[in-house]
């Protein structure tokens, strides 16, 4: 899952679509489905918000959509 | 010619606009900075271009972005120029398919080509164009290189018919176009294939407009054919069946385009990002910075200026214009009305035009960099907590500039009752108009801590709208999932140029208020402290305006101030929180800032300054904001909550204030 994964590692997304409809609709918005690849920028103290990188473009998302992003390690 | 501007959020729309058509519209480095429809003229003076709010896809999903549908719904439009972001042009182009779907002939500018060159993008701006078979010009909007080959492009070149079908969707959606078309008897002035696909992935306000031509019934009928048959054949809805064959076609140009990517350099951007958006540091270096903003605009740096004005108005410039209406023999009501009336008033005001402009520079450097989105990324956690999401921090922050424009920036946030709530809430942001009325009580009460008490004030602002927040989402505004996703734009070196007119820009309004409005107003307040139901010139306990805050002044005595004094200010500060020192300028009829000082330790106590301070900051969104937040709200009965509750909160707060303080044996 995204949002176990530590600062800085690399991972690739494969599922997408447990995560609630607007939040996935403003992700695709943003080019991240499944298939792309992103790194974990850091994560913000007291379960607060994670960012993450993907083609050069950093986003902000919350943990609880974080966690339902089914990933593989890069 | 119509001429709309189009393209993903914080592409660079308004900064070629600003370009094209020489006017100063606001630019901002985060997603959502203009939020409505601008209309501005081409240099040849014969095309108009309106500059439109960013959006990813036509298909919106916050209302600034269905400002954009609405547009292309119902207003003519001849040409589109497409701003794309070279260094994102894959998602960039997800909606430039949907602009050639929509029909309308489109010329792409590509912008941001420093950007991309630097990250190590190789574009090809022929292959790309051939490609996507529409003309297409390389530019940088932020320093004009190309702009002008854009704007010929776009106005004089009979451009070719887009190509619609760039995109196949396959049998099941390409028939149920065909079969789309047949359904009207009198035909929309839109692109059949354009609303059909629209309608597919679920445009609300495609849906609707459909249903003027279509009985909904019907409509529903074929939108769930359609939908079964793609989740039978493909096994997804249709909109991430339609997402996907776009994305085939745009991997494919970018193949045929030889778009390459070099090696990849780490830009400065995200070293930085590991500083401010720190695990531990964030937070204070957020609260640092915010810190050094007031300490420079209202004490290192502001206050010896505005010092230097406030003697230079009321010193030489007083002495002058006496002796001027002296000269020429003016009357003693002209002499009076000048002097007592409109340069008390106007120029009291004025004094503080040098912090005003150092606050609304920050505001401006804050919102250019890119780090407006940082502060939203770190504050939603606390946001979360109160029921909004961190993107309503930035309305607020826009709100200490000027509470008018901060409400406007609440359409980007999504989920409709985060945004009513951070519309209701940014009024208690301490705006620029408010700081001249602290600097007045502070300088008479608390010379000493002067700083320290106008910044409890910023934070008791921020800390009421907080805890309105959670008092409010979890009463009358309850329900709804919340919902956070924010892109995080690149840093930029802000140019000079460019904060200086963006602060500029802002700081006008303030000099232009006190010229037009307070101007007026002083003259009013003046001619009704010289007139009262005695007649003329009367002594200023007689006038009408001590009969009007007389009125309501006893309801101000359990917190400290019952005087009729206080009552007016209040009053004519519903109109423009500036008029409040305007008014006590002209009523309490003294030279300058610093007798004025003096003067008000006989009417206040410190506390009731206080007191009067805090009430000051909440009692009543002004006039403007009322009306913005009517428009935004569309609502009656919103507008005049978020006037009752500043009211009582006001009122709470300053009793708990005075009366506590009292009991603490403050005086
Ligand atoms: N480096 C670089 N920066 C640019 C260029 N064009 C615009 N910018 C910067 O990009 C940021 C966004 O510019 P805007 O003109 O506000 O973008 P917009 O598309 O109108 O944004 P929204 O109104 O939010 O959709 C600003 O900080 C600009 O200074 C460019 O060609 N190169
Ligand atoms: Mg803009």
């Amino acid at each position: 899952m995204l949002g176990k994964l530590n600062k800085g590692e690399k991972c690739k997304i494969i599922d997408i679509s447990r995560i609630d409809l607007l939040v996935r609709r403003r992700l695709l918005d943003l080019g991240i489905t499944e298939g792309t690849e992103v790194c974990i920028k850091c994560y913000m103290p007291f379960g607060g918000p994670i960012m993450v990188e993907s083609c050069g473009q950093c986003i902000g998302i919350r943990r609880v959509e974080a966690v339902q992003i089914e990933v593989e390690r890069l | 010619m119509d001429i709309a501007l189009i393209g993903n959020p914080n592409t660079g729309k308004t900064s070629l606009f600003n370009n094209l058509t020489g006017s100063y519209e606001y630019v901002g480095n985060w997603s959502g900075v203009t939020v409505e429809k601008k209309v501005g003229q081409f240099k040849n003076k014969k095309d108009k271009l309106i500059d439109l709010p960013g959006i990813y896809s036509l298909t919106p999903l916050s209302k600034d972005e269905g400002v954009v549908t609405q547009f292309l719904l119902s207003e003519n439009v001849d040409k589109m120029i497409n701003i794309l972001d070279a260094s994102q042009l894959e998602r960039n182009l997800h909606l430039t398919i949907q602009l050639l779907e929509y029909g309308k002939p489109v010329v792409i500018g590509l912008n941001m080509m420093d950007v991309a060159l630097k990250r190590g993008f190789q574009i090809e701006p022929n292959q790309l164009s051939n490609q996507i078979g529409i003309p297409l010009k390389p530019v940088i909007a932020r320093t004009g290189k190309g702009c002008d080959m854009l704007a010929e492009a776009v106005t004089s070149e009979r451009l070719p018919e887009p190509n619609a079908r760039i995109v196949d969707y396959g049998k099941d959606i390409e028939e149920a176009i065909l079969r789309f078309e047949k359904l009207f008897d009198n035909k929309p002035n839109q692109s059949t294939r354009w609303l059909a696909l629209q309608m597919f992935e679920g445009n609300q306000y495609v849906i609707k407009y459909l249903e003027n031509y279509i009985e909904s019934e019907q409509l529903n009928q074929f939108l769930l054919e359609i939908k079964d048959a793609i989740k039978k054949s493909a096994g997804t809805s249709i909109d991430q069946f339609i997402f996907r064959k776009r994305k085939e076609t745009i991997n494919q140009i970018m193949t045929d385009a030889y778009i390459k990517r070099e090696q990849i350099i780490t830009p400065l951007s995200e070293k930085i990002d590991a500083i401010v958006t720190n695990k531990i540091l964030g937070l204070p270096i957020f609260f640092l910075l915010m810190y050094l903003m007031f300490m420079l605009t209202f004490d290192w740096l502001g206050f010896p200026l505005s010092d230097l004005l406030d003697g230079f108005i009321t010193g030489p410039l007083s002495q002058t214009i006496e002796n001027l209406l002296q000269a020429a023999g003016a009357s003693a009501f002209i002499h009076s009305l000048i002097l007592d009336g409109i340069v008390a008033g106007v120029g009291g005001v004025l004094v503080f035009v040098p912090q005003i402009f150092i606050l609304f520079f920050f505001i401006s450097l804050l919102e250019d960099s890119g780090y407006m989105a940082r502060v939203a990324l770190v504050m939603d956690r606390l946001m979360e907590a109160v029921g909004l999401n961190g993107k309503a921090f930035i309305p607020m922050m826009i709100g200490f500039g000027c509470n008018v424009p901060g409400i406007m920036a609440a359409r980007t946030i999504e989920t409709p009752k985060e945004r009513l709530l951070t519309i209701l809430l940014t009024p208690l942001m301490s705006c620029s108009a408010r700081l001249p009325v602290y600097a007045l009580f502070v300088g008479a009460f608390f010379v000493q801590q002067k700083a320290f008490i106008v910044l409890s004030l910023y934070i008791l602002g921020i800390a009421v709208a907080l805890i309105l927040a959670k008092l409010f989402s979890s009463t009358i505004l309850k329900g709804e999932t919340s919902f956070f996703v924010i892109e995080l734009p690149p840093y930029r070196l802000p140019q000079f140029q460019a904060l200086w007119r963006s602060t500029w820009d802002k700081g006008k309004g303030f000099v232009k208020k006190a010229g037009t409005f307070i101007f007026a107003g002083s003259v009013f307040i003046w001619l009704l402290s010289y007139i009262g139901p005695g007649g003329m010139d009367v002594a200023l306990d007689d006038s009408y305006l001590a009969a009007i805050g007389g009125f309501i002044a006893p309801l101000f005595e359990p917190i400290g101030f019952n005087t009729w004094q206080a009552g007016a200010s209040l009053i004519t500060g519903f109109l423009a929180k500036e008029a409040i020192i305007s008014t006590m300028n002209i009523i309490y009829f003294v030279p300058d800032e610093a007798s004025l000082q003096g003067l008000l330790s006989d009417y206040f106590t410190p506390l009731a300054g206080y007191s009067f301070m805090v009430f000051i900051l909440l009692y009543i969104p002004c006039l403007a904001t009322v009306a913005t937040i009517y428009k935004e709200t569309g609502s009656k009965k919103w507008t005049a909550f978020s006037m009752v509750y500043a009211l009582i909160a006001a009122y709470l707060l300053a009793l708990i204030i005075y009366q506590g303080g009292k009991l603490l044996g403050f005086m």
